[in-house]
């Protein structure tokens, strides 16, 4: 059995992404799916509460702080046949400022779970550990909503996992110097990843051509979330074309989950949206995303044939 | 490998296949507009107002050039040799196979075919 790896992520809070993992918990479990969810928001969990749970123990945090030996022991049934999940912890000083021994071991032990989904919730903004969890993950979903904050910080979350990207190939490689220089001309001359990559090019094409491979493996998808207009929709698309001229990268635009009123009331009574409305647009939109990622995923994750063009003579 | 926004083929810059109709074409064109448009929120914070500006006007050059069939015919042409593809209004013309010289006269507009058609119209009379 392939364990599939899901992280939910994105710069700005309040997107929606808690209630898209919830949703696609409970939509992959009603398929017969032997689903995890995994409250990874270090900073300020509240995925069970989205899926109708109150907090108590035994959470992430136990198992941070080696009161429970493995991660497979923290996972608690949910009210959902086949979806479990692994709360996090109140005690969020300690645990959001996760040391990188930690959090290696926290990645490890995800990658040794026994499920067939496993939904990483992620947190707000581009800290480290945010980042790591979001790259370990694939699919890599980014939820964003039609404002101008929530883009901007869309895509500063891509920029900082893109940077992340290239210094784990950098120090791979061992070019710290070459990491330096990116720091200097990306950050501090605010120079766009272009025209970093341009010059790399021209002084070392060798390693601009590695690094630029690993750039078009970093495949992170889209989803527009509150969406209020066929223009919202749209934007989407539109992001996605952007990040490909601007990031270098390939981002897959999942489609857009409408803006729905009774997320709210059903928030307050403690019932998931997913599972009280099970009809509803926004609904229909968190299955077609999970479909057409399913569909896509097989076909995008192989390297298409290089066709090339006859020479003109 | 990596090219700047000047570099784009008219395909990429529009996001289309080589093989996109016309209808495709026209509406891969709305698209590309209203994702570059000023008031468009997809670039927010990433390109600035000169490369909006510049890529805008690359995208109205191509689709000048794709919904054009002749146009578009040379274009494909000289991608795929690889060839730089130099829009067709300038007097010397790199074609296809062999160097043409174009002769650059002013096409015939509307008024001029009505006045050859049906002559000169007299002066009015005093």
């Amino acid at each position: 059995m392939v364990t599939r790896i899901w992280a939910v992520g994105g710069g700005k809070g309040g997107t929606g992404k808690s209630f898209v993992s919830a949703s696609l918990g409970l939509h992959l479990a009603s398929l017969g799916h032997d689903v995890l969810c995994i409250d990874a928001d270090l900073g300020g969990p509240n995925l069970h509460t989205l899926l109708g749970m109150k907090n108590g123990h035994p959470d992430l945090g136990d198992f941070l702080t080696n009161k429970i030996p493995t991660l497979e022991e923290t996972a608690v049934e949910t009210p959902f046949r086949g979806l479990r999940i692994i709360r996090g912890t109140e005690n969020i000083l300690f645990i959001a400022n996760l040391n990188h021994f930690k959090k290696l071991r926290l990645l490890r032990q995800i990658r040794q779970l026994k499920a067939q989904d496993i939904i990483l919730d992620l947190g707000t903004g581009s800290a480290f550990n945010t980042l790591d969890f979001f790259l370990s993950a694939d699919p890599g979903i980014i939820v964003a909503t039609p404002e101008p904050t929530a883009i901007e910080n869309s895509y500063l979350f891509l920029k900082s996992c893109i940077m992340r990207v290239l210094k784990l190939y950098m120090d791979h490689f061992g070019i710290p110097e070459l990491h330096q220089k990116m720091l200097d001309q990306i950050e501090k001359n605010s120079q766009s990843l272009y025209g970093f990559f341009k010059s790399l090019m021209e002084t070392d094409r060798s390693y601009g051509t590695v690094l630029y491979r690993a750039l078009r493996n970093f495949r992170p998808c889209l989803i527009m979330n509150k969406a209020r207009d066929e223009r919202d929709v749209l934007l989407g698309r539109s992001m996605a074309d952007v990040a490909r001229k601007y990031l270098l990268i390939d981002l897959h635009y999942l489609g857009a989950i409408p803006y729905d009123d009774r997320v709210h009331s059903s928030l307050r009574s403690l019932r998931p949206f997913y599972a009280a409305h099970k009809d509803s647009d926004a609904a229909k939109a968190v299955r077609e995303a999970a479909e057409e990622l399913a569909y896509s995923v097989e076909f995008s994750h192989r390297t298409p044939p290089e066709i090339t063009f006859p020479e003109g003579r | 490998m990596i090219k700047r926004i000047e570099d784009w083929n008219y395909y990429e810059l529009l996001n289309v296949e080589r093989t996109a109709s016309r209808e495709e074409i026209w509406k891969a064109y709305q698209r590309a507009l209203s994702t570059y448009n000023p008031d468009s929120l997809a670039t927010y914070s990433l390109v600035t107002e000169e490369e909006r500006i510049l890529i805008m006007e690359r995208i109205q050059e191509a689709y000048r050039t794709l919904r054009d069939p002749a146009k578009k015919k040379d274009y494909d042409l000289a991608l795929l040799k690889h060839s730089v593809y130099v829009p067709p209004k300038a007097p010397f013309r790199k074609s296809v196979g062999k160097m043409e010289i174009e002769e650059v006269g002013r096409k015939p507009g509307f008024g001029e075919k009505l006045r050859r058609l049906f002559g000169r119209r007299k002066p009015p009379a005093e």
